[in-house]
């Protein structure tokens, strides 16, 4: 067999392994492995499989990513939730449906700085839907708000998944944070724009809340300070770089952890906060030298440039296989982790895309979307059985019906970052370079 | 991701459970040892931000060092992490399947782990082996880099045992496929998932209307 025939047939055997339910890793790794035994003889194909999860994992630039971790579980102790929530509806609630975008406001701020999705919408199931239905909102509204609001922490800074696409096509995290910041801002507008608007049209969805003034709203910012703080911090950093990626999130989450302290938060918190965040940070550094074990015989395969070369030569316009490829991810976030789909498919899907003539970091922020997204989608849809969790009086498929206008705004959105790359690139290229 | 829940030992197979739960303290001791290094390298972040921005005084061989002890957060928790089950992976065909067939994949999985961490345990051991023999240090602060390495070992083997473990805890239920699993972690569906997400992050939730 020559090298390339390996190669495919190394693809074949990760899909297969990875489908019978073997821990990504572990596929990943064993596949690289057997790969690199044939191309270079057991000892030297070994050796090398060897030298990979220590030598690719410590790296200074992998270092943030604990860091962030850390902030996300700490964030839960620091008693935000609540003080977000109240400042959402003092300060929209006098819009249609203001509660509901003053609870999408609340979640992206709290979901931005935790970076866990499913934990949003379980916390702001418990905080925001009780209120908005005592108003009198519409249940399956209340229920898609909720579910839909967390799916908006993965752009805005700090972002461990943003880190990890950077660190995978070598581009600089720096950018690809700074990149996620308007992406992220104009996705919650988006879902304000919609709430207003089927509220404006159907009063009954839910009312505009009024009467608070402006001594009790000013009141109701100091209590959301960390979220600020924490995105100051890291979006300042990163864009003036006055420090690393890492230094920023040590700092970040320094100041979540003083008030987490502040509000109380024992022993027994903090052990739990930092053994959470060593367990998903294991989690992360496997995957990620295991899928570097399989990239070093995919490499010497040739594969991934004999791929992007095919696509290329594909009669077809760039646009449609572009279109292809997220509606593949769409297909594959359906029954996976996003970290494990996007580590296991950007080492071929990646320089292809990059072939075609699309930019590195617009295409990370596409596809950190589109994973997002999934947390929404049937059959799995997580983010919506956690709202049935919490409040079974609100039946499941109320809130599926709940979400689906908010999913159709997603695709609304991503055809925006399609149509006006601007929105992603602007703030990057106007970074202090160095 | 699944959780821990602290595991209590089973009638059903005693010796594998005792096995399991006395492993499982080494584990989450090597687990509290990353922890506490993320948590320091927090404070070591945060000095030299401020040391470097205020007071002009950075920390010399600040990157070395936080390189080194990286290896600490990134391997040693590995074990812990797959004895709950926390490594990414697809369960479409997994919770498709029922019975002796379940068992069988998951038997599957667990041998295609050890074939690979065995191999890299050996050569992990001789990358670290070639570092202390010759000496190697970092460029810029000289430290020894050999203690970083030795870690990738030590936390394979950790893992080769709880893999060991799991392979006769996988195995017996292919035997007996109705038997209550012992020392393996189980497939959840995603209520379950959702249950556990909601008890992590809000607290027991009662079923009554109105639970907040």
């Amino acid at each position: 067999m020559d090298s390339f025939t390996i190669g495919i047939v190394g693809v074949i055997a990760l899909v297969v392994l990875v489908f019978a339910g073997v821990r990504v890793f572990y596929a990943a790794a064993a596949v690289g492995l057997v790969g690199l035994i044939s191309m270079l003889g057991w000892d030297a194909g070994a050796a090398m499989a060897g030298t990979i999860p220590h030598s690719k994992v410590v790296s200074y630039t992998l270092s943030v990513l604990p860091m962030f971790i850390l902030i996300g579980f700490l964030a839960f102790h620091a008693g935000i939730t609540e003080a977000l929530f109240d400042a959402g509806r003092k300060w929209l609630g006098w819009l249609p449906g203001g509660l509901a975008v003053g609870t999408v406001m609340a979640a992206t701020g709290f979901a931005a700085v935790s970076g866990a999705s499913t934990a949003t919408a379980a916390v702001f199931s418990r905080v925001a839907i009780p209120d908005m239905l005592k108003y009198g909102y519409d249940k399956r509204l209340a229920a898609g708000v909720v579910a839909a609001g967390g799916t908006l922490a993965t752009l805005i800074p700090p972002s461990a998944i943003l880190v990890i696409y950077a660190i995978i096509v070598e581009q600089s995290v720096g950018a690809l944070l700074i990149a996620g910041f308007l992406p992220g801002i104009v996705s919650a507008l988006v879902y304000v724009a919609l709430i207003v608007g089927m509220s404006a049209i159907n009063p009954k969805l839910g009312r505009p809340i009024t009467g608070f003034t402006w001594p009790q709203r000013w009141k109701s910012l100091p209590g959301t300070f960390p979220i600020f703080a924490v995105v100051v911090i890291i979006f300042s950093a990163m864009y003036f770089g006055w420090a690393t990626p890492t230094e920023a999130g040590a700092l970040g989450a320094f100041v979540v952890f003083v008030l987490a302290l502040a509000r109380g938060m024992r022993m027994k918190g903090l052990r739990d906060a930092l053994l959470e965040s060593a367990k998903l940070t294991v989690m992360i550094f496997s995957i990620i030298w295991g899928v570097l074990v399989f990239v070093r015989f995919l490499g010497f395969a040739g594969l991934p440039e004999a791929f992007a070369k095919w696509v290329v030569a594909l009669d077809v316009p760039p646009i449609m296989i572009l279109i292809g490829i997220l509606l593949f991810y769409t297909i594959l976030g359906m029954f996976m982790d996003a970290i494990g789909m996007l580590l296991l498919t950007l080492p071929v899907v990646y320089p292809a895309v990059i072939a075609l003539g699309y930019d590195p970091i617009w295409f990370g922020i596409i596809v950190v979307k589109m994973a997002e997204i999934c947390l929404i989608t049937p059959p799995i849809g997580l983010n919506c059985f956690v709202v049935n969790g919490v409040r079974p009086d609100i039946p499941l498929g109320a809130v599926f019906r709940g979400i689906a206008p908010f999913f159709i705004a997603d695709v609304i959105t991503v055809a925006l970052f399609i149509a006006f790359p601007e929105i992603i690139l602007w703030l990057p290229q106007t970074m202090k370079m160095g | 991701m699944t959780p821990d829940r602290p595991d209590a030992p089973s009638a059903a197979a005693p010796k594998l459970s005792a096995v399991h739960l006395l492993l499982g303290r080494v584990e989450t001791f090597f687990n509290l040892v990353a922890a506490l290094c993320i948590f320091v390298l927090m404070f070591l972040g945060m000095a030299q931000v401020l040391g470097r921005k205020l007071f002009n005084a950075p920390m010399s061989g600040y990157i070395d060092f936080v390189e080194l002890s990286m290896a600490t957060f990134a391997f040693l928790g590995i074990a812990y992490c797959q004895r709950v089950g926390g490594h990414v992976r697809m369960e479409m065909l997994l919770k498709a399947a029922r019975g002796r067939l379940h068992w069988a994949l998951e038997t599957f999985g667990i041998v295609i782990a050890l074939l690979v961490i065995s191999v890299l345990i050996w050569y992990g051991f001789g990358h670290f082996l070639r570092a202390y023999q010759l000496g190697d240090s970092t460029i810029d602060a000289q430290l020894p880099v050999w203690p970083s390495k030795l870690l990738v070992p030590i936390a394979f083997a950790l893992l080769w045992l709880r893999l060991v473990v799991q392979l006769v805890g996988f195995t017996r239920l292919v035997r007996h496929p109705a038997a209550e699993p012992v020392a393996v972690p189980t497939v959840l569906t995603v209520e379950q998932l959702a249950a556990i997400e909601i008890e992590e992050s809000v607290g027991k939730v009662t079923p009554s209307k109105g639970g907040g």
